[in-house]
């Protein structure tokens, strides 16, 4: 099904759902003001509905915006969308009864930073990226470029493990198979490893070197939702909010941390930073640890107790 | 112009050389992705070629994102301030490759560091900085630099002015400051074709602004709907209240202090602050701006209302940046134009 | 500094119920360990929160270590099997990152096994000496924070 009947088709459910009164707001995707990309739409007006959208583009991670939401909310969601869902059921910060899930199975998102170091074109320079299948045709002054679909997917859209959500009210589209390259989307992790010890941690250092402390990543990510961030105590406080590469690194090693056991690798939080700071590479590292060490993934399934917290009577045995 | 000079493309790198002699040189570099004014390598012109503008602010020479202001140590008798405030750089700084957005920029964050009280952080630094713009030649689609009061090529905040010929650069002084710099580096005088290259440039730059608003009025309009609380959650929804917009932005100059102590050793540091955060207005008893609604509305209006009422002077400069970094990509000139007209009087 | 002998400053996070109690242990039956180890005493071993390791290296420790009770054990039931997993994950990243996992440590040790306290400080304290210095958050010329 073109990306194009799966639009009408959520256009509709999505009026439908504000019409008859069954959701309080629907949050789905608008064309944004820039090429290439696309902006949340959070409306309570069916009207807006014709406004959403679905394509290669829809990268941001809605379920951020979930928790605190009163009322009843029509939601479209990825597969790694509806993960991130889930993980918020297990934490109890959404209830299920109270959204209406609008599943999108996605094949891949395009990054637009891949496609302009490939072609050496920023994006508005950029006429258009159209994708068919496994191939995504970019123009670019007049002239035509064919790229290999898994050259221009985010990293974490190369190891995704669920691109067709399994909890949903509605599912729009085909289910989809990943296009799966894991080796690729760990490539910075694997380069990491074959550092030093002292290499890496210069690396580390100079990445956060870079950071400004504007918590985008914290912000943009839907399992960072806690009312007072660990960054803002002050008493104690564990770092300055001055922007220091020990405190940056500091923050970032402790959020990973935070959210072990409740990331999805969903890539918001690598999308979201503007320094281009690598935090994949520890959180998608933090997600395999968690995979290996406690054969665990996030939002796989809302019926286990979140991993951290979780106890269990026969664990008393060593 | 008379008095104009002409520096040719090859030349670029020994006049920069000529410079570092007396200045810190300070131009655009590029680490992982992200585009930074640092001090220069020395050698490097390479960035003429795709520099457009740089992803932090050149704000950041000025007012960096840190700064320590002075330490202090604790005694029997009270604390003992071991620096005094910051002095003036003692080597001057030059900042290449500046654009006219940006340099408009300090001109208008400057108003509230030096009238009422001076800041002598800002100040030192500020003052010990000359300014070398570069007319923008590629604008980027989220500019809209000329719908705010400034354009491609004005020349109002740099010390000098330079703008591509086609073989190289036409100098325009700006500032007795500028002039001084371009009579001391012993170039030769522009000619008629390099005007005329310049302003055939100019005119290009200007067709390349295609984001424009109507600011017109902006402050009536603003003034009218502030009570509206729908507007303003319709408008908030989608923003995260990170702090992207507020760090990137040139005209945006909020700071915090903070004191750190470890044992009897202390220091003061200065670091940017965003009205976005849900803990700026964070105090003992209450929080004025608890919900995001109140700070979205609140940036909207310091910009484009009350800084007009308070300098007379809008506080942006249409670089658009906060549209190009931000993550849900929230755009201001959109909430502007869906602004309901101003009431009527 | 540069002549005398690195001696390693250890930071012991030690539960209240039973670590703290080997603690005492230890010192009442006046075994011999090396004066390295500064006790932070907690209610369970599941209070240490990443937070308080990491600050801790901030600050300058050459090495952290969390005591607890052993598995099946913990007089809140569960504190240490979060602990057990929490450390795992700190550990796990501060290595990634670059930061020699001996220098955090997770032991259990219960409040009649004085001789292990002992034992497990003195370890910890010959490891850490042979790591060295903790230099990790210092930047050139200013003083280690």
């Amino acid at each position: 099904m073109a990306d194009i009947d799966i639009e009408q088709k959520l256009r509709q459910e999505a009026r439908g759902l504000l019409e008859q009164g069954k959701v309080d707001r629907i949050l789905g995707y608008e064309a944004g003001s820039l090429k290439f990309t696309t902006t949340p739409l959070v409306t309570a007006d069916k009207d807006d509905t014709e406004r959403l959208v679905v394509n290669p583009f829809v990268v941001n991670n809605l379920s951020a915006f979930l928790t605190g939401m009163e009322g009843k909310t029509g939601i479209v969601a990825k597969g790694c969308d509806s993960r991130s869902i889930v993980s918020l059921m297990q934490d109890r910060k959404v209830a299920r009864e109270n959204l209406v899930i609008l599943g999108i199975p996605c094949p891949g998102l395009i990054d637009v930073r891949k496609v302009e170091v490939l072609l050496g074109k920023e994006r508005d320079e950029l006429e258009d990226i159209s994708r068919e299948g496994d191939k995504v045709t970019v123009t670019a002054a007049g002239k035509k470029t064919e790229l290999p679909l898994a050259k221009v997917l985010f990293d974490n859209c190369l190891a995704c493990d669920m691109p067709t959500p399994e909890e949903y009210d509605v599912l729009l589209g085909e289910p989809q198979s990943p296009v799966a390259d894991p080796a690729a989307s760990r490539a910075g992790i694997e380069e990491l490893e074959a550092m030093s010890p002292e290499q890496r941690w210069e690396f580390w250092k100079g990445e956060f070197s870079r950071c400004t402390r504007c918590y985008a990543c914290r912000n943009a990510c839907p399992a960072c939702f806690c009312q007072r961030c660990f960054v803002e105590e002050t008493d104690p406080q564990w770092v300055l909010p001055v922007p220091r590469w020990q405190d940056n690194l500091i923050f970032q090693l402790i959020r990973t941390i935070h959210v072990a056991g409740r990331c999805t690798d969903c890539g918001n939080c690598e999308r979201a930073c503007p320094a281009h700071i690598p935090l994949r590479s520890l959180s998608k590292k933090m997600y395999d640890m968690v995979d290996e060490l406690f054969h665990y993934r996030a939002g796989m399934d809302r019926n286990p107790e979140p991993l951290l917290t979780a106890y269990e009577a026969s664990e008393a045995e060593d | 112009m008379a008095g104009n000079k002409k520096i040719g493309r090859k030349d670029l790198v020994k006049l920069l050389e000529k410079w570092s002699q007396g200045f810190t040189v300070f131009a655009p570099s590029r680490e992982n992705g992200e585009v930074l004014m640092r001090e220069w390598d020395g050698k490097d012109s390479g960035f003429l070629e795709w520099y457009r503008n740089s992803t932090q602010p050149p704000k950041d020479v000025v007012l960096p994102p840190m700064e320590k202001m002075f330490a202090f140590h604790k005694e029997k008798d009270g604390y003992r301030i071991e620096e005094p405030p910051p002095q003036q750089q003692q080597r001057r700084r030059l900042l290449f490759g500046i654009r006219p957005c940006d340099a408009r920029a300090l001109t208008i964050v400057d108003l509230p560091f030096k009238e009422g009280y001076e800041d002598p952080y800002y100040l030192a630094r500020r003052q010990g900085t000359l300014l070398v713009g570069l007319s923008c030649t590629r604008p980027y689609d989220s500019c809209f630099c000329t719908s705010v009061g400034g354009g491609p090529s004005d020349a109002s905040g740099v010390d000098v002015l330079l703008t591509g010929t086609g073989d190289g650069y036409l100098a325009e002084a700006a500032t007795p400051a500028g002039g001084e710099l371009l009579d001391s580096a012993g170039l030769e005088d522009a000619s008629p074709a390099d005007e005329a290259g310049a302003a055939e440039a100019k005119k290009a730059a200007l067709a390349g602004i295609t984001r424009k608003i109507d600011s017109e009025g902006l402050k009536d309009r603003l003034l009218s709907c502030f009570e509206d609380r729908e507007f303003w959650e319709k408008a908030a929804a989608k923003c995260l209240s990170c702090g992207v917009c507020t760090f990137f932005c040139p005209t945006c100059y909020c700071f915090d202090i903070n004191d750190e102590m470890v044992g009897e050793q202390g220091a003061r540091f200065k670091s940017w602050d965003s009205c976005a955060f849900s803990v700026y207005t964070q105090m003992p008893v209450e929080n004025p701006r608890l919900e995001k609604w109140r700070r979205v509305r609140q940036k909207v209006c310091h910009k484009f209302e009350f800084y007009p009422m308070n300098f007379g002077v809008m506080g942006c400069v249409g670089c658009g940046r906060c549209i190009r970094l931000c993550p849900v990509n929230w755009d201001i000139t959109r909430v502007l134009e869906s602004l309901p007209p101003a009431a009527e009087s | 500094m540069a002549t005398a002998e690195f001696e390693p400053k250890i930071l012991a996070f030690c539960c209240n119920w039973c670590s703290y109690a080997g603690a005492d242990l230890a010192g009442v039956s006046r075994m011999q360990y090396p004066p390295n180890v500064r006790i932070i005493r907690v209610m369970c071993s599941g209070r240490v929160s990443p937070e308080l390791v990491v600050k801790a290296l901030r600050s300058g420790a050459d090495g952290v270590v969390v005591l607890g009770c052993h598995i099946g054990d913990c007089h809140y039931i569960s504190g240490n099997h979060r602990t057990k997993k929490r450390m795992a994950i700190l550990r796990g990243l501060l290595s990634y990152m670059g930061v020699d996992p001996r220098r955090v440590r997770l032991e259990w040790v219960s409040a009649s096994e004085g001789d292990r306290f002992a034992q497990v400080v003195t370890e910890v304290t010959r490891e850490i000496k042979e790591l060295g210095p903790n230099r990790l958050f210092t930047d050139q010329g200013q003083e280690k924070r």
